[in-house]
């Protein structure tokens, strides 16, 4: 083993690394893609108020004190229906999910202590519509406590379960992390190796004293290094364009290291088994995206059907960012230490087969 | 030989090492241009040159190299945007990072055009002026008769013949021929009467000359008043026609 070597190769892949435009892309555009097109799709989830149709038919005091009341939660936005418009020709013109209807008799029903009904059309399919029955049920139920002179006997102490707040970037950041790794760490590697053999340039150093050991080393550390730079490229744009809150301490720099390696060995190993080039280029794809979706990057794990969280378990990616999110955000040191163990055992025994079936030549 | 391969059997010894427990010591001493070599795509000429040095304890100057090969004006080129001929200039220059004692080219000039070639050509001659020993692996006989101290033939794996270009065509050539172009049939007549071996071939006769009167007497033939021809020349036995001689193939089915 002789540092020289490595050295040289690592120059090497220094020099031309980035004067591959696709690897520019991959390593900048392509998570900072993901961070925009999912962050503008779902950072918006449960921050804003559902916008609620109101066609009121009441004169009266009484409809005016709800939607007063309703309005004070800010879970809804009022927005109102003429009471002449057609309601059905109305819903299906405007594609109304969340439609009240408050009758004519509201407020007279009220007064004369009757039963007085209101009317909620919801769309079940939409997400939302839960979030609009919870308010106008709140409410609902309040008014009817009040109107029968009860007393509140059970009572809800709200309190949060992350000590700081955090947006849907916050969880989805280090996932993106752990997946952008993944990504250029396995078909980097792989079409390297895949390309090298097919033009020639592992039979030319065959001809050298540089050993296959020297070159899966500089390999590795080159990754190393594109991985921390994936993680300074995320963590700077998220900072400083979103404002988010992250922070980077010794258990993700070993997770970085360790889930680096692991995934350099892994396309190795792929390169290695699947001879043909093509042939391995869709090897890798079919390796990772599963990954992609099952390991809990663009959802959370509890979201998805048992038996789909069962083959997240055994994704080396699902421990991986799982253990970012846990020593980046959440601040779960244990959480942290249990999947960086998990990352580093399967990495340790990745590079050891990645080593030992790695020649210049197929005999 | 060029330390790829695991022997199957036999004893090999290169500069005096064996081949399999010398193995580090001969690719120190060594320098090789493999069969359809590349380089990487994305450094320059002088970038791969200094890569391969650099893998190396001693070695030659990359600008040196540069120079031996004249690719000065392409050094800041990026291997992948070169022709064909340059690539190889480049994989020579890169055979001879370590100032190899002992080079082996591996098809140096396959697919390359004529001018290309001979520029290959230039640089291989180079070499054997500063004394390197080149073991050269060519299908292009006109190579191997042009550029070679000695020729070894191998069909089959196994050497058929070996000797200098002029000794293996003396060995096994057909010796000289004359051709004489647009003769008519009293010219041919003429000369099978003479008793000379000839074969006739689309007007044109193809004389063997035998020994050192056959010539002399054919031009007596061929100044007879019935006699008419266009053209006459002389041609030699070249290593191809040897070649194809020893092989009994085609030269294409052989490149195939």
């Amino acid at each position: 083993m002789r540092p020289k070597h490595v050295m040289v190769d690592l120059k090497g892949q220094a020099r031309s690394f980035f004067r591959v435009k696709s690897n520019l892309f991959w390593v900048f555009a392509f998570p900072l893609l993901l961070i925009i097109i999912f962050g503008a799709i779902f950072s918006n989830l449960g921050s804003e108020a559902v916008t609620l149709n109101v066609q009121n038919l009441d004169q009266g005091p009484g409809s005016q004190e709800l939607l007063a009341a309703l309005n004070e939660t800010g879970m809804v936005k009022l927005k109102f229906i003429s009471p002449s418009a057609d309601l059905e020709q109305y819903i299906k013109d405007n594609s109304l999910a969340h439609v009240m209807v408050i009758p004519a008799n509201y407020s007279s029903n009220l007064a004369s202590n009757l039963t007085a009904p209101i009317e909620l059309r919801l769309d079940e399919t939409v997400s939302t519509s839960g979030a609009v029955f919870n308010a106008v049920n709140g409410v609902v139920n309040a008014f009817n406590l009040r109107m029968a002179g009860g007393e509140q006997h059970v009572q809800i102490e709200m309190g949060s379960i992350v000590q700081e707040r955090f947006t849907f970037l916050d969880f989805f950041v280090p996932g993106i992390i752990g997946l952008t790794i993944m990504t250029t760490c396995v078909f980097n590697v792989q079409g390297t190796i895949s390309r090298y053999r097919a033009n020639g340039i592992f039979r030319k150093l065959a001809t050298t004293p540089m050993t296959p050991f020297e070159w899966l080393l500089s390999r590795i550390l080159w990754h190393l290094f594109i991985s921390f730079l994936t993680l300074a490229v995320i963590m700077g744009f998220g900072v400083l364009i979103f404002g988010m809150n992250m922070s980077v301490n010794l258990v993700v720099v070993l997770m970085i290291v360790a889930g680096s390696a692991m995934f350099s060995a892994l396309g190795m190993i792929i390169a290695r088994f699947v001879k043909n080039e093509e042939t391995a280029s869709m090897a890798a794809n079919a390796i990772t995206f599963p990954m992609m979706f099952l390991s809990g990057t663009f959802f959370q794990l509890e979201m998805m059907p048992s038996y789909l969280q069962q083959i997240a378990a055994v994704l080396p990616l699902t421990y991986m960012s799982q253990g970012l999110r846990d020593a980046m955000v959440y601040d779960n040191l244990a959480g942290a230490y249990f999947n960086l163990a998990v990352v580093a055992v399967i990495g340790v025994m990745f590079v050891i087969v990645a080593v030992l079936i790695t020649k210049w030549e197929e005999e | 030989m060029e330390c790829l391969r695991i022997k199957t059997s036999g004893e090999v010894r290169i500069l005096g090492h064996d081949i399999e427990k010398g193995q580090r010591d001969i690719r120190k001493r060594i320098g090789v241009l493999p069969q359809s070599f590349n380089a990487f795509d994305y450094l320059t000429v002088k970038e791969n040159i200094e890569y391969f040095g650099g893998l190396f304890d001693k070695g030659v100057a990359a600008e040196d190299l540069i120079e031996a090969v004249q690719l000065q004006d392409k050094r800041n080129v990026w291997f992948t945007n070169l022709s064909g001929g340059l690539k190889q200039r480049v994989g020579v220059a890169i055979a001879m990072v370590n100032d190899p004692d002992l080079i082996f080219l591996d098809e140096p000039t396959t697919g390359l055009d004529p001018k290309a070639r001979r520029e290959v050509w230039e640089i291989i001659r180079k070499l054997k002026s500063q004394n390197k020993t080149v073991i050269l692996t060519t299908h292009y006989m006109e190579e191997a008769e042009v550029l070679s101290d000695r020729v070894a033939i191998m069909n089959d794996g196994k050497f058929i013949a070996m000797g200098t270009p002029k000794q293996i065509i003396e060995q096994y050539g057909s010796g000289s021929t004359c051709v004489v172009k647009g003769a008519n049939p009293a010219a041919a007549e003429a000369v099978r009467s003479a008793g000379m071996t000839l074969e006739a071939r689309d007007g044109d006769l193809m004389v063997k000359l035998d020994n050192k009167g056959s010539l002399p007497r054919l031009v007596g033939l061929l100044s007879g008043s019935e006699v008419t021809y266009d053209e006459v020349l002389i041609k030699g036995s070249t290593l191809e026609d040897v070649f194809l001689k020893l092989t009994g193939k085609k030269l294409a089915e052989a490149e195939q």
